[in-house]
């Protein structure tokens, strides 16, 4: 069976499949730039806790995916749970990272002068700090998404949701005809997916940036 | 684009050498503790485990993976496939850096890194199961899945780094009367040493965690322990599989920031 034979039976799963990992892979994304940018912030000044940050999260993305997985059915048993949980563990160390260097480069004067125009703490972090620092934080959030996707695929050995469920049944079909056009579909649509969401974050950062600060 | 521009646009992060490195706080601390406190701590953490899993009733499926020698196979399984396909990476990926990066063939580095950012959306495990499916299972297919998914943080750092090398350098070597293979050798490959070595133990580090999907094909490793739990549904097979490959991963990163710090040529 070729390949296109396989895609135009199997459209509709497939793109059934395709949303599904998108889906996992957006909600992940989220929740781990809530954190990582909460992180960022809460650690940019002070040398100590901004290294236990970087640190902490650093060690998330060295354990390899299929034990972390395997540490979280424990507490949170099989399917979606496990898999948001870990793909937003891996997903931190680029946000929080970014976070960090792009709160860092603001020039000093410029927070100064909002300073000096009465600005209070908070006012000048959302008004000026974080605004400047976004196009940094934005690449940082677009790492992880890349990241997410790949190992989204792995999250099937849990019962997660995705086209690694594909890849999973067409290794169970070993020998089958329709074994090498699944798993060469599967890849396929993480790929178009990683493509999508790189697309998406030139848009967003276009309109997201800004207008002082665009290029 | 992730995807398509080189590294150096994004702000210097990319999702592939993001990998290795997690381990590096703890050798922060000087002297010997920064030597010896992430493998003691791990030590103290698989003791605990072990402590634990003693403490516990095994049943008979339980204690078909949860014994000294399974373990110590797997154990010696998974390094042979994450240093076999490590070492194969270097020998491919440095060499083909050097010739990509020569004169003549300047022209080709945009796409290759191109292809090699495409490489980070490729999953592991989809090139693990594509090769099982139309090739074999075991231990060579798996080494090839390996091999293809790490080679290209080094390929890329070799070129990265051999740019990177200032041209007046290279020039006052030529006009020393060196001859274009001894600035190779003697200027342009020491200066791309510590590029390079970051390069090699991002792939160790992946090569690590991929290894770990290599019971899916049959190619044995840490991950047949955690596997077999999962397939015989045993938690306590499933936690000492995952704990024993995590505190692996980080002594190897550990071990890799050793040697990365060991190895750069000093003076740089």
């Amino acid at each position: 069976m070729s390949l296109l034979d396989y895609l135009s039976a199997q459209g509709d799963r497939l793109l059934g499949l395709t949303l599904e990992h998108l889906g996992i892979v957006l909600i992940s994304v989220g929740i781990s730039t809530v954190i990582g940018v909460a992180l960022g912030v809460a650690t940019y000044r002070t040398e100590g806790p901004r290294r236990v940050a970087l640190g902490v999260t650093g060690i998330f993305l060295t354990i390899p995916s299929f034990a972390l997985f395997g540490l979280l059915i424990g507490p949170l048993g099989l399917g979606g749970g496990p898999a948001v949980v870990a793909l937003v563990m891996y997903g931190l160390l680029p946000i929080v990272r970014n976070t960090i260097t792009g709160l860092r480069s603001v020039d000093p004067a410029i927070v100064e002068s909002a300073q000096g125009m009465g600005m209070a703490r908070y006012r000048r972090l959302f008004r000026i700090e974080l605004p400047l620092a976004w196009p940094i934080i934005l690449t940082g959030i677009r790492v992880a998404a890349v990241i997410i996707v790949g190992i989204a695929a792995i999250a099937a050995v849990v019962n997660g949701p995705g086209l690694g469920k594909d890849i999973f049944r067409a290794l169970a079909r070993f020998g089958t005809p329709t074994a090498v056009p699944q798993v060469l579909s599967a890849i396929l649509g993480i790929i178009a997916i990683a493509i999508v969401i790189d697309l998406a974050f030139v848009a967003i950062a276009r309109l997201t940036t800004s207008k002082g600060i665009r290029a | 684009m992730v995807l398509a521009g080189p590294p150096e646009d994004q702000g210097g992060v990319d999702a592939l050498s993001l990998v290795a490195g997690g381990t590096d706080i703890f050798r922060r601390s000087r002297g010997v503790l920064g030597l010896v406190g992430l493998p003691i701590a791990l030590a103290a953490a698989v003791a605990v485990l072990f402590l634990w899993v003693g403490n516990k009733q095994l049943d008979s499926i339980e204690q078909r993976r949860v014994n000294p020698e399974f373990i110590t196979n797997a154990l010696a399984e998974h390094m042979a496939l994450a240093f076999t396909s490590t070492i194969l990476v270097i020998l491919i990926a440095v060499p083909l850096g050097i010739i990509l990066t020569r004169p003549g063939a300047r022209a080709v580095m945009p796409p290759v890194i191109t292809l090699a950012n495409m490489g980070q959306a490729v999953p592991s495990i989809g090139v693990l199961v594509l090769l099982a499916l139309v090739w074999d299972i075991g231990f060579w297919p798996a080494i090839v899945a390996l091999v293809a998914y790490a080679i290209l943080p080094v390929l890329r750092n070799t070129m990265v780094g051999l740019q990177q090398v200032d041209a007046s350098v290279i020039e006052a070597g030529r006009g020393m009367g060196m001859t274009k293979g001894a600035v190779l050798r003697e200027i342009e490959l020491p200066l791309a040493v510590p590029v390079i070595l970051a390069g090699v133990r991002t792939a160790l580090v992946i090569n690590v965690g991929t290894a770990t999907l290599a019971t899916f094909v049959n190619a044995g490793g840490l991950g047949d322990i955690i596997n077999g739990g999962l397939v015989a549904n045993k938690q306590t097979v499933i936690v000492v599989g995952s704990v024993l490959t995590a505190a692996v991963a980080m002594f190897i990163d550990h071990l890799g920031g050793i040697a990365e710090s060991r190895l750069s040529p000093k003076g740089l």
